[in-house]
């Protein structure tokens, strides 16, 4: 996979957190996978169109999930609802909005698809390409994996 | 839902209507969130929290507006055009909510996206206004 691709994805994230939440997540492991298994309970599915072609899944811890969500709201969510998964979701998707035009900068013209938001722990989560790279983030709030599975046009 | 510092975009018209748009749209969120055993009183607070928080959403849009246009903003359009989707995305709501059956999911849906729209718009797309309408404050000579 073009790393090339990938900064502009995780700039965008980071930039997101770090206005959003004053959070600055922290780069942890890397691993190359054949297909996304979630060990957690939020995840949001962005698809993409155009020069690149594929989905960012990002996967979002329980704990993570909550601490965002309170900390915007100032309330105390204890489980997740369609209120958190909505919260998240939209989050996912102003990274994407970002990391599009960070990958235009780059002369990769891509449209985002609107989030799709799957729950649940070991959730199989089929992407269509065999290769999907997985950089998990470390923030105070808790953890969290962006995944990319998507090939050049 | 929390105020903070950050969010300033060093207008104090505009930090002010932010902050009473935090204050409403936190009102709408506690309601929709809240428990009432009661479908149609819920429909009913939840109908009122939304209409006084869209009243001042259009009120305050006009208002960055006006300021954005009396500095030239830049990019005044396409802000303008933000603004303009999000009025709709309102608009729809209130409308399809006031003609179906009270329906938490979706009502809980909308909420939580209008939670993290509006923080960003105002921590992040809102301060480029700030910048800019202070740079041409100073050359103005109005600082």
């Amino acid at each position: 996979m073009d790393v090339n691709y990938l900064n502009p994805i995780l700039d965008a994230t980071n930039n997101v957190f770090e206005t959003m939440m004053q959070l600055e997540p922290k780069r942890g492991d890397i691993e190359l996978r054949d297909e996304v298994i979630t060990n957690n309970q939020a995840n949001v599915i962005i698809g993409l169109t155009g020069d690149i072609e594929g989905s960012i899944v990002y996967s979002f811890s329980k704990e993570i999930a909550l601490n965002i969500v309170n900390e915007m709201a100032g309330m105390e969510i204890d489980e997740i609802d369609k209120f958190v998964t909505s919260a998240i979701g939209e989050m996912a998707n102003i990274i994407s909005g970002k990391a599009a035009t960070g990958l235009a900068e780059k002369d990769y013209e891509c449209d985002i698809a609107p989030p799709q938001t799957v729950l649940g722990e070991d959730t199989k989560i089929s992407t269509g390409t065999e290769n999907i790279l997985s950089v998990k983030l470390e923030t105070k709030m808790g953890d969290f994996q962006v995944n990319f599975s998507m090939v050049k046009n | 839902m929390i105020w903070k510092e950050s969010y300033k975009i060093g207008v104090e018209e505009v930090d002010k209507q932010h902050k009473e748009l935090f204050k409403r749209l936190n009102n709408f969120i506690k309601t929709v969130r809240g428990d009432e055993d009661d479908k149609e009183t819920k429909r009913k607070k939840v109908a009122e929290t939304l209409e006084f928080m869209g009243d001042y959403v259009d009120e305050h849009f006009s208002d960055e507006e006006k300021l954005q246009k009396k500095y030239d903003y830049p990019d005044y359009e396409k802000h303008h055009e933000i603004h303009e989707k999000f009025k709709a995305e309102v608009r729809e709501f209130a409308e399809e909510f006031s003609e179906n059956e009270y329906d938490e999911e979706f009502a809980m849906e909308f909420s939580g996206r209008l939670l993290t729209w509006l923080i960003n718009h105002v921590a992040d797309t809102d301060q480029k206004i700030g910048e800019h309408i202070n740079k041409v404050k100073e050359e103005r000579g109005e600082k």
